[in-house]
């Protein structure tokens, strides 16, 4: 149980981390939402080695966190939407086993940018916002694919650890 | 456990939908509208801003037009209005006695002197005589483009003697403004505009207009950015008329303001020599480093006035005087269309 | 030993992955082609539209040639000629002429303007525009 928080803490520190590097990084190529999603990597390993549970707790903790210390209420309003739909999805999409770690992450890229754009349609009130969907299910699947492949290879080589440790 | 979950994905769910009804709500359904007007500074206004109906648009805009007209008889030259005393009457008064003015003429004059100790000299608010002088020849030269002629210079020089800034006695106290030389008289054509299209765009912050595009003939201000929170995308025109490039460059502008001066729109051709509007106070003559010059900054009257200077400079003096200041910058376009820029300007091109 | 989470052969992706990826960029894709096709079919043909002191006085598709004459009162009057796509003032008699120097528009948010007359020919509609607003 310790080792449990702790391993939670450790992650959420983690995917932290992360989302400061990417907001340092800015891989701005003209459209809102286009990320790599380093984040979404901490939750995706804690999903598989961890828990459920421990993978919401630290999503949640992460998003709020960086909210008040890079973004605002707006920004933050966003990050929810988005990453509640992504691990909500992921959750569902792990548990039927239909896809690998690399599938679990694509859903996960795209269902992010998918909760982003809804809030943003009822915010803004337009629907020319969709406009964006073609881009942001792209860009949802290339980072998915890049984070998945990344996931599969930390698993890997932690799994054992983690499974010894249990 | 699964009901831990349940609540979970609820309360963020109401928490997204919260946010996004508060985010919503700041922006309601507010619609973009434009609008236009004469009659004020002998210009076209436009105005760009967002209202929940057209009826609401239209008031908001009646009240700025009512606004600015009352700069625009203020600050006149050429005519004198019922029941308000302008610059025309002061011009009137020259050194026969001070006239009692509202506080924002005063407000003007003291923006005026602080420009031309800013721009030393180069800006002048005191030189209606010889702008007058200009200004006939011109209006002449266009109705009448076969009798188009220049002002002698020695009537040029003889009127350039009663320019001194000096003379214009403000009291603050008394609210009253005094051209002590008989001669002399005010033309703020190179303030006037941009100072009103500030204070426009504070009155219109006033009645709680947040997102407001203002061009008043092309002396454009900001209040705010679009309300998706984008800055507003101004086009720089491109003085070469014949060429089917309309801009030449495009400046992103939230919260400031950017005003141009130009030679190709107000100007008179004398045997084929084209003489535009703005007059160099140190020679008296149009002066030909630029077609134009654009200005960027927080303030729409400094704007306005650093533009005109910068029209009479050459670009290293320009250069280094706007270089000096905090929140200018500028872009110099040369008549063979070369375009030079302060080091900052870039910041606000388009990316 | 603990089930792996990992395909068993340890490659990062199973054929599902493949067809999920797959299914997703043709999603990706047939949305932005309809978009596209939608989008083309509802921008509303660009306008030359005509003001007088501020009024609406009349609109006229860039895709027509034809010349406008813009009678108003005291017999001042602006000639308005769309050709090739662009609006023109081709003659006016206002003293200075500066809306007759000016070139064609042709972009959305472009504007002749003829202040002695007190009238705008703005372009309306078309493609999106270009700027907010012009300086000059």
């Amino acid at each position: 149980m310790t080792k449990k928080i702790a391993y939670t803490g450790m992650f959420t520190a983690l995917a932290f981390v992360f989302s400061y590097i990417e907001s340092l990084l800015p891989i701005n190529i003209g459209i809102a939402g286009v990320k790599l999603g380093l984040a979404n990597l901490v939750v995706i390993v804690a999903l598989y080695l961890t828990s459920v549970k421990a993978a919401c707790i630290l999503s949640l903790v992460r998003i709020v966190l960086t909210g008040f210390t890079f973004g605002n209420p707006a920004s933050m309003i966003y990050s929810l939407a988005g990453g509640t739909l992504s691990l909500g999805v992921m959750v569902l999409a792990k548990k039927f086993k239909f896809f690998s770690v690399t599938g679990v992450s694509v859903l996960g890229g795209v269902f992010h940018n998918i909760g982003q754009i809804l809030v943003a349609i009822v915010v803004v009130e337009t629907a020319s916002l969709l406009y964006y969907l073609p881009i942001l299910i792209l860009s949802g699947t290339v980072a998915g694919v890049l984070i998945g492949i990344l996931a599969s290879v930390i698993i890997k080589h932690l799994e054992k650890a983690f499974a010894i440790s249990e | 456990m699964k009901k831990v979950y349940g609540a979970i994905f609820l309360a963020v769910g109401i928490i997204v939908f919260a946010g996004a009804f508060c985010l919503y709500g700041r922006n309601g359904k507010l619609q973009q509208y434009q609008g236009q007007f004469f009659d004020c500074f002998d210009t076209v206004t436009t105005v760009t801003s967002y209202a929940a109906s057209e009826e609401e648009f239209s008031d908001q805009m009646q009240l700025l037009k009512e606004k600015l007209l009352y700069y625009h008889q203020l600050y006149d030259i050429y005519h004198t209005y019922e029941g308000i005393n302008n610059v025309k009457t002061i011009n009137d008064a020259a050194g026969v006695k001070a006239v009692k003015v509202e506080p924002e003429l005063i407000n003007l004059l003291r923006l005026g002197r602080e420009m031309y100790e800013q721009t030393q000299g180069k800006f002048q608010i005191a030189y209606g005589s010889v702008l007058s002088l200009w200004h006939d020849c011109r209006e002449q030269g266009i109705t009448n483009p076969k009798q188009a002629k220049l002002p002698s210079m020695e009537e040029l020089s003889k009127r350039a003697q009663h320019t001194d800034m000096d003379k214009i006695i403000l009291d603050e106290d008394a609210s009253t403004v005094f051209l002590s030389d008989r001669e002399m008289s005010l033309d703020v054509g190179g303030i006037g505009k941009g100072y009103a299209v500030q204070r426009l765009a504070e009155y219109a912050k006033e009645l709680g207009m947040e997102h407001v595009l203002i061009s008043v003939g092309g002396n454009v201000c900001a209040v705010g950015g679009k309300i998706d929170e984008k800055p507003w995308r101004v086009g720089v025109e491109n003085p070469d008329q014949e060429s089917a490039k309309a801009y030449l460059c495009t400046v992103d502008i939230a919260d400031q303001s950017i005003v141009t001066s130009g030679d190709y729109q107000r100007y008179y051709e004398v045997d084929g020599k084209r003489y535009c509007h703005i007059i160099d106070p140190g020679t008296e003559m149009p002066p030909e480093y630029f077609a134009s010059v654009s200005v960027l900054s927080k303030d729409s009257g400094r704007a306005d006035a650093l533009s005109t200077a910068l029209f009479t400079m050459e670009f290293e003096e320009g250069l280094s005087l706007v270089e000096s200041l905090k929140d200018v910058e500028a872009m110099w376009i040369g008549k063979d269309g070369e375009i030079r820029t302060s080091s900052g300007w870039k910041a606000n091109e388009e990316k | 030993m603990v089930k792996s989470a990992l395909p068993a052969d340890g490659r990062p992706m199973k054929k599902n992955d493949v067809i999920l990826i797959v299914v997703l960029l043709m999603t990706a894709f047939a949305a932005f082609v309809s978009i596209s096709l939608y989008s083309k079919l509802s921008t509303r043909e660009a306008e030359a539209v005509v003001y007088v002191k501020g009024e609406e006085q009349g609109r006229y598709p860039l895709s027509q040639d034809t010349v406008v004459e813009l009678s108003l009162e005291n017999g001042s009057y602006n000639i308005l000629q769309i050709r090739e796509g662009k609006a023109d003032i081709t003659e006016a008699s206002c003293p200075d002429k500066i809306c007759v120097k000016h070139r064609p528009v042709r972009g959305k948010g472009e504007n002749l303007v003829c202040l002695p007359n007190q009238v705008v020919v703005e372009i309306e509609n078309g493609e999106k525009s270009e700027v907010d607003a012009a300086t000059n």
